[in-house]
Protein backbone atom coordinates (compact mmCIF):
# COMPACT_ATOMS: atom_id res chain seq x y z
CA UNK A 1 0.00 0.00 0.00
CA UNK A 2 2.58 2.55 1.47
CA UNK A 3 4.38 1.70 -2.25
CA UNK A 4 2.02 2.65 -4.45
CA UNK A 5 1.28 5.67 -2.84
CA UNK A 6 4.69 6.85 -3.04
CA UNK A 7 4.81 6.00 -6.85
CA UNK A 8 1.47 8.38 -7.17
CA UNK A 9 3.24 10.97 -5.62
CA UNK A 10 6.20 10.60 -7.77
CA UNK A 11 3.94 10.30 -11.24
CA UNK A 12 2.17 13.83 -9.92
CA UNK A 13 5.29 15.56 -9.13
CA UNK A 14 5.76 15.78 -13.08
CA UNK A 15 3.87 18.52 -14.81
CA UNK A 16 3.05 16.32 -17.58
CA UNK A 17 4.34 13.05 -20.03
CA UNK A 18 6.88 15.84 -21.87
CA UNK A 19 8.51 16.78 -18.30
CA UNK A 20 8.38 13.34 -16.93
CA UNK A 21 10.25 12.73 -20.58
CA UNK A 22 13.08 15.51 -20.33
CA UNK A 23 13.48 14.31 -16.51
CA UNK A 24 14.32 10.34 -17.76
CA UNK A 25 16.50 11.67 -20.84
CA UNK A 26 18.27 14.42 -18.32
CA UNK A 27 18.60 11.33 -15.76
CA UNK A 28 20.45 9.09 -18.37
CA UNK A 29 22.77 12.11 -19.45
CA UNK A 30 21.32 11.83 -23.27
CA UNK A 31 21.78 14.38 -25.83
CA UNK A 32 18.45 15.32 -26.17
CA UNK A 33 18.95 15.43 -30.40
CA UNK A 34 19.94 11.54 -30.51
CA UNK A 35 17.04 10.23 -27.94
CA UNK A 36 18.00 6.09 -27.96
CA UNK A 37 14.20 5.26 -28.41
CA UNK A 38 14.38 2.39 -26.99
CA UNK A 39 16.21 2.93 -23.52
CA UNK A 40 13.98 5.98 -23.15
CA UNK A 41 10.34 4.35 -23.95
CA UNK A 42 11.81 1.43 -21.92
CA UNK A 43 12.44 3.51 -18.57
CA UNK A 44 9.13 5.55 -19.70
CA UNK A 45 7.08 2.30 -19.53
CA UNK A 46 8.55 1.39 -16.00
CA UNK A 47 7.68 4.57 -14.61
CA UNK A 48 3.46 3.98 -15.90
CA UNK A 49 3.89 0.43 -14.85
CA UNK A 50 4.35 1.52 -11.10
CA UNK A 51 1.65 2.83 -11.20
CA UNK A 52 -1.49 0.23 -10.48
CA UNK A 53 -4.47 1.89 -10.81
CA UNK A 54 -4.24 4.10 -13.60
CA UNK A 55 -6.78 7.84 -13.03
CA UNK A 56 -7.54 7.63 -16.51
CA UNK A 57 -8.33 11.26 -16.56
CA UNK A 58 -4.68 12.52 -15.45
CA UNK A 59 -3.10 8.93 -17.09
CA UNK A 60 -4.42 9.75 -20.61
CA UNK A 61 -1.49 12.12 -21.89
CA UNK A 62 0.94 10.07 -20.22
CA UNK A 63 -0.10 6.82 -22.11
CA UNK A 64 -0.89 8.87 -25.45
CA UNK A 65 2.99 9.64 -25.05
CA UNK A 66 3.62 6.41 -24.44
CA UNK A 67 1.94 5.20 -27.54
CA UNK A 68 3.75 7.78 -29.64
CA UNK A 69 7.19 6.63 -28.11
CA UNK A 70 6.28 2.57 -29.12
CA UNK A 71 4.95 3.89 -32.87
CA UNK A 72 8.38 6.18 -33.51
CA UNK A 73 10.21 3.43 -31.96
CA UNK A 74 8.38 0.90 -34.91
CA UNK A 75 9.22 3.59 -37.52
CA UNK A 76 12.84 3.21 -36.81
CA UNK A 77 12.66 -0.69 -36.85
CA UNK A 78 11.13 -0.48 -40.48
CA UNK A 79 12.79 -0.92 -43.29
CA UNK A 80 12.47 1.99 -45.80
CA UNK A 81 13.08 2.98 -49.30
CA UNK A 82 14.24 6.57 -50.28
CA UNK A 83 15.75 6.30 -47.03
CA UNK A 84 17.84 9.89 -47.50
CA UNK A 85 14.96 12.55 -47.51
CA UNK A 86 13.56 11.01 -45.35
CA UNK A 87 13.06 13.16 -41.84
CA UNK A 88 13.95 11.43 -38.58
CA UNK A 89 10.51 10.23 -36.87
CA UNK A 90 11.96 11.52 -33.78
CA UNK A 91 12.11 14.80 -35.14
CA UNK A 92 9.23 16.40 -34.22
CA UNK A 93 9.15 14.81 -30.55
CA UNK A 94 12.59 16.07 -30.39
CA UNK A 95 11.41 19.84 -31.46
CA UNK A 96 8.21 19.42 -28.73
CA UNK A 97 10.85 18.67 -26.15
CA UNK A 98 12.94 21.08 -26.83
CA UNK A 99 10.15 23.97 -26.90
CA UNK A 100 8.79 22.84 -23.52
CA UNK A 101 12.22 22.79 -22.22
CA UNK A 102 12.59 26.53 -23.21
CA UNK A 103 8.74 27.30 -21.49
CA UNK A 104 10.39 25.22 -18.56
CA UNK A 105 12.84 27.07 -18.27
CA UNK A 106 10.95 30.48 -18.29
CA UNK A 107 9.02 28.73 -15.69
CA UNK A 108 11.37 28.95 -13.61
CA UNK A 109 12.84 32.67 -13.77
CA UNK A 110 9.35 33.46 -13.81
CA UNK A 111 8.57 31.65 -10.71
CA UNK A 112 11.89 33.53 -8.77
CA UNK A 113 11.11 36.98 -10.12
CA UNK A 114 7.12 35.97 -8.50
CA UNK A 115 9.15 35.56 -4.85
CA UNK A 116 10.79 38.92 -5.42
CA UNK A 117 7.73 40.77 -6.23
CA UNK A 118 5.92 39.14 -3.72
CA UNK A 119 8.24 41.32 -1.14
CA UNK A 120 6.98 44.54 -2.73
CA UNK A 121 3.57 45.27 -1.48
CA UNK A 122 1.57 47.27 -3.69
CA UNK A 123 -1.80 49.32 -2.80
CA UNK A 124 -3.27 47.55 -5.17
CA UNK A 125 -2.50 43.82 -3.64
CA UNK A 126 -4.26 45.19 -0.68
CA UNK A 127 -6.62 42.54 0.17
CA UNK A 128 -10.59 43.44 0.70
CA UNK A 129 -11.27 45.12 4.07
CA UNK A 130 -12.76 42.37 6.77
CA UNK A 131 -14.52 45.35 8.50
CA UNK A 132 -18.21 46.06 7.37
CA UNK A 133 -18.93 49.28 8.94
CA UNK A 134 -15.83 51.15 6.76
CA UNK A 135 -17.37 50.48 3.55
CA UNK A 136 -20.31 53.00 4.56
CA UNK A 137 -22.98 50.51 4.24
CA UNK A 138 -26.21 50.37 5.54
CA UNK A 139 -26.59 47.29 8.01
CA UNK A 140 -30.13 45.06 7.12
CA UNK A 141 -32.72 44.36 9.37
CA UNK A 142 -33.54 41.47 10.13
CA UNK A 143 -37.32 41.97 8.84
CA UNK A 144 -35.64 42.61 5.27
CA UNK A 145 -33.42 39.44 5.91
CA UNK A 146 -35.95 37.44 6.62
CA UNK A 147 -38.54 38.63 3.73
CA UNK A 148 -35.63 38.52 1.27
CA UNK A 149 -35.15 34.48 2.68
CA UNK A 150 -38.85 33.78 2.13
CA UNK A 151 -39.56 35.19 -1.34
CA UNK A 152 -36.46 33.32 -2.27
CA UNK A 153 -38.14 30.09 -0.99
CA UNK A 154 -41.43 30.77 -2.29
CA UNK A 155 -39.56 30.88 -5.77
CA UNK A 156 -37.99 27.69 -5.19
CA UNK A 157 -40.86 25.97 -3.47
CA UNK A 158 -42.46 26.66 -7.18
CA UNK A 159 -39.41 25.34 -8.84
CA UNK A 160 -39.25 22.02 -7.24
CA UNK A 161 -40.95 19.26 -8.94
CA UNK A 162 -39.88 16.37 -5.49
CA UNK A 163 -38.04 16.40 -2.37
CA UNK A 164 -35.53 13.70 -1.75
CA UNK A 165 -34.77 13.61 1.91
CA UNK A 166 -30.98 13.30 2.59
CA UNK A 167 -29.12 13.81 5.57
CA UNK A 168 -29.97 16.16 8.38
CA UNK A 169 -28.12 19.52 9.58
CA UNK A 170 -27.25 21.26 12.31
CA UNK A 171 -26.99 25.03 13.39
CA UNK A 172 -23.36 24.55 14.40
CA UNK A 173 -22.29 22.63 11.10
CA UNK A 174 -23.83 25.30 8.85
CA UNK A 175 -22.30 28.37 11.05
CA UNK A 176 -19.02 26.95 10.37
CA UNK A 177 -19.73 26.27 6.82
CA UNK A 178 -20.83 29.83 6.26
CA UNK A 179 -17.84 31.24 8.24
CA UNK A 180 -15.01 28.90 5.56
CA UNK A 181 -17.30 30.66 3.02
CA UNK A 182 -16.50 34.31 4.29
CA UNK A 183 -13.08 33.48 5.13
CA UNK A 184 -12.57 32.81 1.50
CA UNK A 185 -14.20 34.77 -0.66
CA UNK A 186 -14.66 37.96 2.20
CA UNK A 187 -18.34 38.25 1.92
CA UNK A 188 -21.54 35.96 0.66
CA UNK A 189 -23.93 36.81 -1.75
CA UNK A 190 -27.02 36.31 0.18
CA UNK A 191 -29.37 35.04 -2.22
CA UNK A 192 -26.49 33.14 -4.33
CA UNK A 193 -26.35 31.43 -0.85
CA UNK A 194 -29.34 30.48 -0.37
CA UNK A 195 -29.91 29.87 -3.72
CA UNK A 196 -27.35 26.99 -3.70
CA UNK A 197 -29.03 24.90 -0.60
CA UNK A 198 -30.43 22.06 -1.87
CA UNK A 199 -33.65 21.62 0.63
CA UNK A 200 -35.82 24.07 2.08
CA UNK A 201 -35.06 22.14 5.54
CA UNK A 202 -30.76 22.71 4.56
CA UNK A 203 -31.83 26.79 3.86
CA UNK A 204 -33.73 26.72 7.29
CA UNK A 205 -31.21 25.71 9.41
CA UNK A 206 -28.45 27.63 7.47
CA UNK A 207 -30.57 30.91 7.54
CA UNK A 208 -30.77 30.20 11.52
CA UNK A 209 -27.26 29.41 11.62
CA UNK A 210 -26.73 33.15 9.83
CA UNK A 211 -28.70 34.88 12.41
CA UNK A 212 -26.82 33.39 15.31
CA UNK A 213 -23.89 34.52 13.53
CA UNK A 214 -25.60 38.32 13.12
CA UNK A 215 -26.76 38.18 16.77
CA UNK A 216 -23.05 37.38 18.09
CA UNK A 217 -21.91 40.16 15.86
CA UNK A 218 -19.20 38.01 14.13
CA UNK A 219 -21.21 38.86 10.91
CA UNK A 220 -23.04 42.02 9.59
CA UNK A 221 -25.22 42.01 6.65
CA UNK A 222 -25.70 44.86 4.20
CA UNK A 223 -26.67 46.30 1.27
CA UNK A 224 -25.35 49.05 -0.73
CA UNK A 225 -28.22 50.34 -1.60
CA UNK A 226 -32.39 49.72 -1.83
CA UNK A 227 -33.14 46.68 -4.06
CA UNK A 228 -29.28 45.44 -4.14
CA UNK A 229 -28.25 42.49 -3.62
CA UNK A 230 -27.31 41.86 0.41
CA UNK A 231 -23.56 41.08 1.32
CA UNK A 232 -22.46 39.36 4.38
CA UNK A 233 -18.98 40.27 5.62
CA UNK A 234 -17.14 39.52 8.85
CA UNK A 235 -16.86 41.72 11.67
CA UNK A 236 -13.41 42.60 13.34
CA UNK A 237 -15.26 40.63 16.59
CA UNK A 238 -14.81 37.95 14.34
CA UNK A 239 -11.41 37.48 15.47
CA UNK A 240 -12.02 38.29 19.26
CA UNK A 241 -14.87 35.43 18.63
CA UNK A 242 -12.80 32.52 17.63
CA UNK A 243 -9.95 33.30 20.66
CA UNK B 1 14.25 79.41 -10.47
CA UNK B 2 14.73 76.58 -12.54
CA UNK B 3 15.70 74.58 -10.14
CA UNK B 4 12.66 75.44 -8.31
CA UNK B 5 9.91 74.33 -11.42
CA UNK B 6 12.47 70.92 -11.61
CA UNK B 7 11.69 69.91 -8.21
CA UNK B 8 8.13 71.08 -8.40
CA UNK B 9 7.41 69.03 -11.78
CA UNK B 10 9.00 66.05 -9.55
CA UNK B 11 6.47 66.60 -7.05
CA UNK B 12 3.63 66.81 -9.53
CA UNK B 13 4.61 63.00 -10.75
CA UNK B 14 5.17 62.01 -7.61
CA UNK B 15 1.32 62.84 -6.58
CA UNK B 16 -0.21 61.34 -9.87
CA UNK B 17 1.82 58.03 -9.39
CA UNK B 18 0.78 58.25 -5.75
CA UNK B 19 -3.09 58.63 -6.82
CA UNK B 20 -2.81 55.73 -9.35
CA UNK B 21 -3.98 52.14 -9.01
CA UNK B 22 -3.02 51.23 -12.24
CA UNK B 23 0.75 51.78 -13.50
CA UNK B 24 0.82 55.31 -14.37
CA UNK B 25 2.33 55.78 -18.11
CA UNK B 26 4.75 58.26 -19.14
CA UNK B 27 1.95 58.81 -21.57
CA UNK B 28 -0.69 59.74 -18.93
CA UNK B 29 2.43 61.67 -17.36
CA UNK B 30 2.36 64.17 -20.14
CA UNK B 31 -1.12 64.16 -21.27
CA UNK B 32 -1.49 66.00 -17.85
CA UNK B 33 1.76 67.98 -17.52
CA UNK B 34 1.37 69.06 -21.69
CA UNK B 35 2.87 72.77 -21.40
CA UNK B 36 5.71 70.93 -19.88
CA UNK B 37 8.94 70.21 -22.36
CA UNK B 38 9.37 66.35 -22.29
CA UNK B 39 13.22 66.77 -21.43
CA UNK B 40 12.09 68.40 -18.42
CA UNK B 41 9.41 65.92 -17.49
CA UNK B 42 11.85 63.37 -18.41
CA UNK B 43 14.68 64.71 -15.89
CA UNK B 44 11.97 65.18 -13.66
CA UNK B 45 10.92 61.31 -13.77
CA UNK B 46 14.71 60.41 -13.33
CA UNK B 47 15.18 62.54 -10.39
CA UNK B 48 12.40 61.20 -8.90
CA UNK B 49 13.42 57.50 -9.04
CA UNK B 50 16.83 58.65 -7.84
CA UNK B 51 15.14 60.19 -4.75
CA UNK B 52 13.36 57.05 -3.94
CA UNK B 53 16.11 54.84 -4.54
CA UNK B 54 18.43 55.99 -1.55
CA UNK B 55 17.91 54.47 2.10
CA UNK B 56 15.25 57.43 3.23
CA UNK B 57 12.18 55.94 2.48
CA UNK B 58 10.38 52.82 2.73
CA UNK B 59 8.65 52.87 -0.25
CA UNK B 60 9.87 52.89 -4.01
CA UNK B 61 8.71 53.80 -7.67
CA UNK B 62 9.20 50.50 -9.51
CA UNK B 63 8.56 50.72 -13.48
CA UNK B 64 6.23 47.73 -14.43
CA UNK B 65 3.43 46.98 -16.59
CA UNK B 66 4.25 49.77 -18.14
CA UNK B 67 3.85 52.30 -16.12
CA UNK B 68 5.01 53.44 -12.63
CA UNK B 69 3.94 52.30 -9.23
CA UNK B 70 4.80 52.89 -5.79
CA UNK B 71 5.73 49.63 -3.98
CA UNK B 72 7.73 48.90 -1.03
CA UNK B 73 10.78 48.24 -0.40
CA UNK B 74 11.43 44.17 0.02
CA UNK B 75 13.02 44.87 3.19
CA UNK B 76 9.96 45.37 4.82
CA UNK B 77 7.88 42.23 4.14
CA UNK B 78 7.60 40.57 7.36
CA UNK B 79 6.53 44.59 8.70
CA UNK B 80 3.55 44.61 6.51
CA UNK B 81 2.60 40.96 6.77
CA UNK B 82 2.60 41.61 10.62
CA UNK B 83 0.46 44.83 10.33
CA UNK B 84 -2.29 42.53 7.62
CA UNK B 85 -1.93 39.53 9.69
CA UNK B 86 -0.71 37.81 6.60
CA UNK B 87 1.81 34.69 6.76
CA UNK B 88 2.90 34.20 3.23
CA UNK B 89 1.02 35.24 0.09
CA UNK B 90 -0.36 32.33 -2.49
CA UNK B 91 1.96 31.45 -5.30
CA UNK B 92 0.96 30.59 -8.49
CA UNK B 93 0.74 26.53 -8.78
CA UNK B 94 3.15 24.82 -11.05
CA UNK B 95 0.82 24.18 -13.92
CA UNK B 96 -0.27 27.98 -13.27
CA UNK B 97 3.33 29.32 -14.62
CA UNK B 98 3.80 26.88 -16.89
CA UNK B 99 0.56 27.89 -18.80
CA UNK B 100 1.41 31.46 -18.30
CA UNK B 101 5.08 31.00 -19.64
CA UNK B 102 3.39 29.10 -22.62
CA UNK B 103 0.97 31.75 -23.39
CA UNK B 104 3.38 34.71 -23.17
CA UNK B 105 6.00 33.25 -25.34
CA UNK B 106 3.53 31.81 -27.84
CA UNK B 107 0.49 34.94 -27.83
CA UNK B 108 -1.78 34.58 -29.66
CA UNK B 109 -2.49 31.46 -28.54
CA UNK B 110 -5.51 29.00 -28.26
CA UNK B 111 -6.20 26.09 -25.56
CA UNK B 112 -5.28 23.39 -27.79
CA UNK B 113 -1.77 25.22 -28.89
CA UNK B 114 -1.06 25.64 -24.92
CA UNK B 115 -2.26 21.71 -24.18
CA UNK B 116 0.14 20.95 -27.34
CA UNK B 117 2.92 22.90 -25.93
CA UNK B 118 2.70 21.69 -22.37
CA UNK B 119 1.20 17.52 -23.53
CA UNK B 120 -1.47 18.56 -20.72
CA UNK B 121 -5.01 19.41 -21.17
CA UNK B 122 -4.81 23.15 -20.01
CA UNK B 123 -8.67 23.85 -19.58
CA UNK B 124 -8.90 24.45 -16.13
CA UNK B 125 -5.57 26.06 -15.19
CA UNK B 126 -7.08 28.82 -18.03
CA UNK B 127 -9.95 28.77 -16.01
CA UNK B 128 -7.67 30.25 -12.99
CA UNK B 129 -5.78 32.40 -14.79
CA UNK B 130 -8.49 34.26 -16.49
CA UNK B 131 -9.67 34.33 -13.14
CA UNK B 132 -6.89 35.73 -11.67
CA UNK B 133 -7.29 37.82 -14.54
CA UNK B 134 -3.69 36.95 -15.65
CA UNK B 135 -4.68 35.92 -19.10
CA UNK B 136 -7.10 37.58 -21.24
CA UNK B 137 -9.47 36.53 -24.28
CA UNK B 138 -8.84 38.92 -27.27
CA UNK B 139 -11.16 36.88 -30.20
CA UNK B 140 -11.46 33.82 -31.80
CA UNK B 141 -9.27 31.82 -34.04
CA UNK B 142 -10.41 31.96 -38.20
CA UNK B 143 -10.17 28.18 -38.37
CA UNK B 144 -12.57 25.11 -37.59
CA UNK B 145 -14.47 25.84 -34.11
CA UNK B 146 -13.65 29.00 -33.95
CA UNK B 147 -11.27 28.64 -30.94
CA UNK B 148 -10.81 31.70 -28.50
CA UNK B 149 -7.36 33.38 -28.40
CA UNK B 150 -5.63 34.20 -25.44
CA UNK B 151 -3.19 37.00 -24.32
CA UNK B 152 -1.42 38.00 -21.55
CA UNK B 153 -2.72 40.79 -19.32
CA UNK B 154 -1.58 43.62 -18.21
CA UNK B 155 -1.45 42.13 -15.04
CA UNK B 156 0.27 39.53 -15.44
CA UNK B 157 3.41 41.87 -16.39
CA UNK B 158 3.15 43.76 -13.05
CA UNK B 159 2.33 40.37 -11.25
CA UNK B 160 5.99 39.29 -12.18
CA UNK B 161 7.50 42.98 -12.56
CA UNK B 162 8.20 43.23 -15.84
CA UNK B 163 7.83 46.65 -17.90
CA UNK B 164 6.48 44.76 -21.06
CA UNK B 165 6.82 41.48 -22.85
CA UNK B 166 10.29 42.62 -24.09
CA UNK B 167 11.22 42.02 -20.32
CA UNK B 168 10.38 38.16 -20.54
CA UNK B 169 13.38 36.01 -19.64
CA UNK B 170 15.47 36.24 -23.07
CA UNK B 171 16.51 33.01 -24.50
CA UNK B 172 20.01 33.46 -23.47
CA UNK B 173 18.56 33.37 -19.38
CA UNK B 174 16.94 30.31 -20.18
CA UNK B 175 19.71 28.31 -21.40
CA UNK B 176 21.86 29.39 -18.58
CA UNK B 177 19.08 28.54 -15.84
CA UNK B 178 18.21 24.93 -17.53
CA UNK B 179 22.20 24.55 -17.52
CA UNK B 180 22.92 25.27 -14.22
CA UNK B 181 19.92 22.75 -13.31
CA UNK B 182 22.10 20.40 -15.54
CA UNK B 183 24.96 21.11 -13.55
CA UNK B 184 23.21 20.90 -10.20
CA UNK B 185 21.44 17.63 -10.89
CA UNK B 186 24.87 15.86 -11.82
Amino acid sequence: MESTDSYKVRLEVFEGPLDLLLYLIKKQKIDIHHIPIATVTKEYLEYLNKKKRININREAEFLFMAALLIYIKSRMLLPREKVINEEDPRQPLVHRLLDYQNIKGASAILRKKEDEEHLKWKRTSQPPLLKGEDLELEEVSLFDLAEAFFSLMKRRESQDFRIIKGKEFSVEEKIKEILTELKKNSFLDFLDYFYQQESLEEALVSFFGLLELIKTKVVVAVQEQLFQAIKVWLTKDYYAWQN
Amino acid sequence: MAKLMDSKLKNIIEALIFVSIEPLTEENIRKVLEEFPQEEIDKAIRELLQSFSDNEKGIQVTNSGGGYLFSTKPEYDSWIKRLLHIERKNKLSSAAIEALSAIAYHQPITLAEISALRGVDSSHTLKTLLQKKLIKIVGRKKCPGKPLIYRTSEKFLTYFGLNSLNDLPTQEEISKILEEENNFEK
